[in-house]
């Protein structure tokens, strides 16, 4: 009876979409895995560069508990994600409102929008160089690299963000006597919210892609560092640890940009409540 | 089966068959050449290797450090390729498919220890608190923990940073760094700044710890072509004639590839030993196919001391060594 009952709550469980999809999604990652076990057991991978699931469970354990040269594993992922935020704040701080000025004076955009297209596409080793040039090797050169990486995406969601807010809210907001300053607080802010979340969202992930890049000189730490090492000593157990732990933190802070922002606009809650199919 | 399939299938067919059929001959060799001064330049500027091997194209790919020249041995992206000592350990016991057929140098003075002369340093204790960049993985930085091991001093007392040369030499002109371990020609830039040389590669050498580059082969090319590696050994042993019997040409050829003034390359040449190739089949080099020679210590030496430092999983294996080193090809020519 009761099994009955449970069975009957898993099943509707498994019906619900949200479930379904989440459901969905472990089995596509399960598959993953058992062709990684596969190819790795079967022989039909090279272990020198793809090694097992094992390996890399030891290379975690090892750098978790031993280190590897000279941080253990949390002081590489901490200082990397301090950069990371550090760099990801700045552009957030820099990119929103300059990305609000930008969407609401054509002016502003004409001013700054030539310098955003130019760097935008630039690689990002190719720029590093320069800022090495200009601020040394130290922490100042990888921040400065993470920071426009991260800038472009901010601004050109929250320049999109503002220009497709409805005119007739600003209009009626003026008609109320609402000064610039409250216009921006309570129409701009508010209706291009969602949007600018999305493209901070896009944004972390292209500070993240160049966290590698701007850890390949001079660095003794960090998560990107430690793969760029082990890579020159063929570790490759080490090199796809850490880039399971990147994805792994990325994804963590992804889903924590989220729920801060349903935090911060309760009414986007109710929006993909309607939205889900 | 439709045409279109047939005839792609016939295309496919077509496009392997050849390359099957004339396995005598491979179509292109891709040298990987290491960013330093050896006889390789000179090989490499006279067309030497494209001598011996008429119809076949030859592509030379400049890689900047050992690191690389791993990624790619390990990307398959070269036929031939040079390895400083560290990184040919790393390599063969991570079991890449390599061979170590000829010495392309001996280091001397091209690797230095170079220090800020205003930073006062005047033994190796002094650098103690200090920022010092070396290469990471390569033989300066083998060398380094080598040197600072020696006199007893912890690594962890100083603040050692992994760079490339080039940017070792754009971190110095911006006071970023005291000390540098590294090679020419980013060695030379460096020293006409507040710099004087403060030990060498060749002074290591004499204390027991030699740093060299090895050329090495891809297996697969190797076992295709054996004729080719015999024929890649003729220019480069040509190569290396060439260079000590004409060095004041080989100083303008040098400079002429690196873009150096002709004062710096000689001085870079000076630095750098080459061995003829009749020499290197002697016990202090690789040795003969009867008897391993001194390339097979250092490599065991050097794997145990990447061991050590958790660069490397296992131990350096004598055998795995000695199967790397493979004089007979050079042997074949030199007789």
């Amino acid at each position: 009876m009761t099994f009955r009952r449970w069975l009957a709550t898993l099943t509707q469980m498994v019906q619900r979409p949200e479930n379904r999809r989440f459901i969905i999604s472990s089995c596509s990652v399960l598959m993953m895995f058992g062709a990684w076990v596969f190819v790795t057991k079967t022989g039909l991978a090279n272990p020198l560069f793809l090694p097992g699931p094992e390996a890399i469970y030891l290379a975690f354990v090892d750098a978790l508990f031993e280190g590897y040269q000279g941080s253990t594993l949390l002081e590489h992922v901490g200082t990397s994600l301090f950069r990371i935020l550090s760099a990801f704040f700045l552009a957030c701080l820099v990119g929103i409102p300059l990305g609000v000025a930008m969407g609401m004076s054509k002016t502003a955009h004409a001013i700054f929008n030539p310098f955003i297209e130019f760097y935008r596409p630039l690689p990002p080793l190719g720029l590093y160089t320069l800022l090495v040039m200009w601020l040394g090797i130290g922490e100042s050169s990888k921040l400065a690299l993470l920071f426009l990486a991260g800038l472009p995406g901010i601004i050109i969601a929250t320049v999109q963000a503002v220009k497709d807010i409805n005119p007739t809210y600003v209009l009626a907001t003026k008609s109320l006597g609402a000064s610039r300053m409250e216009l921006i607080r309570e129409v701009y802010l508010p209706g291009a919210g969602p949007t600018i979340l999305t493209g901070m969202r896009i944004s972390l992930g292209f500070v993240y892609t160049v966290l590698v890049a701007a850890e390949i000189v001079a660095a003794t730490a960090g998560i990107g560092w430690m793969i760029w090492d082990a890579a020159k000593f063929l570790l490759s157990d080490i090199v796809i640890m850490g880039l399971i732990i990147l994805g792994l933190t990325g994804i963590a802070l992804d889903v924590i940009m989220r729920l801060i922002g349903f935090a911060l606009m309760p009414w986007t809650r109710a929006t993909r409540q309607f939205s889900k199919s | 089966m439709n045409k279109q399939c047939k005839a792609l299938i016939a295309g496919l067919c077509m496009s392997v068959l050849p390359s099957v059929a004339i396995a005598d001959k491979p179509e292109t060799v891709t040298v990987g050449f290491l960013n330093l001064v050896n006889a390789q330049l000179v090989t490499k500027s006279l067309g030497l290797v494209q001598k011996e091997m008429p119809g076949v194209e030859i592509k030379y790919i400049k890689v900047g450090g050992g690191g690389d020249m791993l990624r790619a041995i390990a990307g398959d992206q070269i036929d031939f390729g040079g390895l400083g000592n560290p990184p040919a350990a790393i390599g063969v016991t991570r079991g890449l498919p390599i061979q170590g057929i000829m010495v392309l140098n001996m280091l001397d003075y091209v690797e230095a220890l170079a220090v800020r002369t205003s930073a006062g340093i005047k033994s190796l204790k002094d650098l103690k608190g200090k920022t010092i960049a070396a290469p990471f993985g390569s033989t300066t930085h083998y060398l380094l923990l080598n040197a600072l091991a020696d006199e007893g001093i912890d690594p962890a007392s100083m603040k050692i940073i992994d760079l490339r040369p080039n940017d070792i030499a754009l971190a110095w002109s911006r006071g970023d760094i005291d000390a540098a371990w590294f090679w020419e020609p980013a060695l030379g830039r460096v020293l006409e700044d507040d710099a004087n040389l403060f030990n060498t590669s060749g002074l290591m050498a004499a204390r027991g710890y030699p740093t060299w580059d090895v050329g090495v082969v891809m297996n697969e090319f190797a076992e295709k072509y054996p004729d080719y590696v015999t024929k890649f050994l003729k220019a480069e042993c040509a190569g290396i004639d060439y260079w000590l019997n004409n060095p004041a040409e080989t100083a303008v050829i040098i400079a002429k590839e690196l873009g150096l003034d002709l004062d710096d390359a000689t001085r870079m040449m000076k630095g750098t030993e080459m061995v003829p190739c009749a020499k290197q089949l002697t016990a202090q080099y690789i040795g003969t196919s009867e008897k391993d020679g001194g390339f097979v210590d250092t490599l065991v030496s050097t794997g145990n001391f990447l061991y050590e430092q958790k660069r490397l999983p296992a131990a350096a294996s004598v055998e795995k060594m000695s199967n790397f080193i493979r004089p007979e090809y050079l042997e074949s020519i030199v007789k």
